[in-house]
């Protein structure tokens, strides 16, 4: 065996992982090269004085309760995924606070490397960037969808509505989700976070259709502008029912009929037959 | 129960059960981070992350390898993503852990004092693959099989590299002590 190959195997001689017979070899080849011999030693030296090097930090106690909450938020979005793939709305465990934004953070983290290594100077996206994307995608998914459940509070389903916004493909089960949000939330600033949050999916026709049909029932004038505005700017002509209603109710707040009729005016539909 | 085999029942479903791989595997993870970073904060987070990932990937966990070595697998993945991320220098741990024994004379304390120094200097110094595989075989006692899986190469190429690494080591420690090895 000659010196190169004898002296790959001195660092596994000084760690004590030698086998025996290679070790017997070892030492036959030591006995008659004195060069090899210099470098044992020199390395011996190092490695020894490597020991004073080894860390003994321990673990801060705050390490495990953090680990248990991701693990906490994590199997809680397993759970809410299945609740969530079955039927919309749908019942939820009540999960911390906390632990959503947690998982949250995670999720923003997870974009975070993603478009790091996306800004690298790279021919396409590897299928291991495309894989994390599906990811965060999927996190997105499960924390939109339980942040928007009924049960949350009014500030949790606007930060569903968030995540819902950044999602970069559109999700059928968030668009249910949105509608829903938009159309039925107790709360109108929750119902106008998810009427901004459907502009990407406006122009689906029965994402149109239960548009038309929330601004028919919808009672709160904020919310009927922000959904005139979204029926304008998608173009939605199958909508001119429930605007021409809207422009014609004398109940209606003074702002909303003058806005749906901007509408009207803007979608070219004055002179069509009511 | 074996590493393995615990894992094997978080990737079929019961994600519960990795809180027994973060208790016996966090403590050496950190510990890898430490030697790469110097940063005790950043380390912590990317045992966090680490194991996040382990989550997320629990249904592409092959048995073929040992727990061990996917572990440290992806952790070095995530710490290659924090190096994108930061873009900074690696920093080196400012306090020295003492290795003299109580007992040793004084001057015999200052002159091993000053080697640990000039040794953790040169570890410092070099080039943070050939750092990692000796933090890898010298620290964390990983076996080469396991340093091979985790660096994503053959047995032979780990056995040269950690050669490599230790005599360029050397070759700066005994530098900085003006006895030129090599």
């Amino acid at each position: 065996m000659n010196c190169e190959n004898i002296r790959q195997q001195l660092p596994e001689c000084l760690a004590g992982r030698l086998g025996e017979s290679a070790r017997e070899r070892l030492i036959e080849h030591l006995e008659g090269c004195s060069g090899c011999r210099g470098e044992l030693a020199h390395l011996g030296i190092v490695w020894r004085g490597m020991e004073a090097l080894k860390l003994e930090a321990e673990p801060d106690p705050a390490m495990k309760e953090r680990f248990q909450a991701t693990l906490a938020a994590f199997e809680s979005g397993l759970e809410q995924g299945r609740l969530a793939a079955v039927a919309l709305p749908a019942p939820s465990r009540q999960v911390p606070r906390w632990a959503w934004q947690l998982a949250a953070g995670l999720g923003v983290l997870a974009i975070g490397l993603a478009a790091g290594r996306g800004l690298a100077p790279r021919p396409s996206v590897t299928p291991e960037i495309a894989q994390l994307q599906g990811q965060v995608q999927s996190l997105h998914q499960l924390v939109a969808l339980s942040l928007m459940q009924q049960q949350q509070s009014p500030a949790s389903r606007i930060e569903g509505v968030t995540y819902a916004y950044r999602m970069t493909q559109p999700d059928p089960q968030v668009e249910e989700a949105l509608l829903y949000a938009a159309g039925h939330d107790p709360n109108v600033n929750v119902r106008l976070s998810a009427v901004d949050a459907l502009d990407r999916y406006a122009a689906d026709p029965n994402v149109r259709r239960a548009l038309a049909a929330t601004l028919a029932a919808q009672d709160s004038p904020l919310a009927q502008v922000a959904l005139i505005d979204l029926v304008v700017k998608s173009k939605d002509r199958d909508c001119a029912p429930a605007l021409r209603r809207l422009a014609s109710r004398p109940e209606a707040d003074e702002a909303v009929r003058q806005r749906a009729q901007w509408a009207i005016d803007q979608l070219g539909i004055e002179g069509e037959s009511r | 129960m074996e590493d393995e085999q615990i894992m094997r029942q978080v990737r079929d479903g019961e994600v519960n059960r990795l809180e027994v791989l973060f208790d016996r595997h966090h403590c050496a993870l950190l510990h890898y981070f430490l030697h790469l970073t110097g940063s005790r904060a950043t380390s912590e987070d990317l045992v966090q992350e680490a194991f996040f990932r382990v989550l997320k990937y629990r249904r592409s966990y092959q048995t073929e390898n040992t727990f061990r070595a996917w572990l440290f697998q992806i952790g070095r993945n995530a710490y290659l993503d924090h190096l994108g991320r930061r873009k900074n220098e690696v920093a080196w741990p400012a306090e020295a852990p003492e290795a003299a024994s109580p007992d040793a004379a004084p001057d015999r304390l200052m002159e091993e004092k000053q080697e640990t120094a000039l040794l953790r200097q040169a570890l410092a110094g070099l080039p943070p693959e050939k750092r990692e595989v000796l933090v890898m075989s010298r620290f964390l006692d990983l076996k080469y099989e396991e340093i091979a899986a985790a660096l994503q190469c053959e047995v032979g190429t780990v056995k040269v590299r950690v050669y490599r690494a230790l005599h360029e080591l050397g070759d700066r420690f005994f530098a900085l002590r003006g006895e030129p090895l090599s």
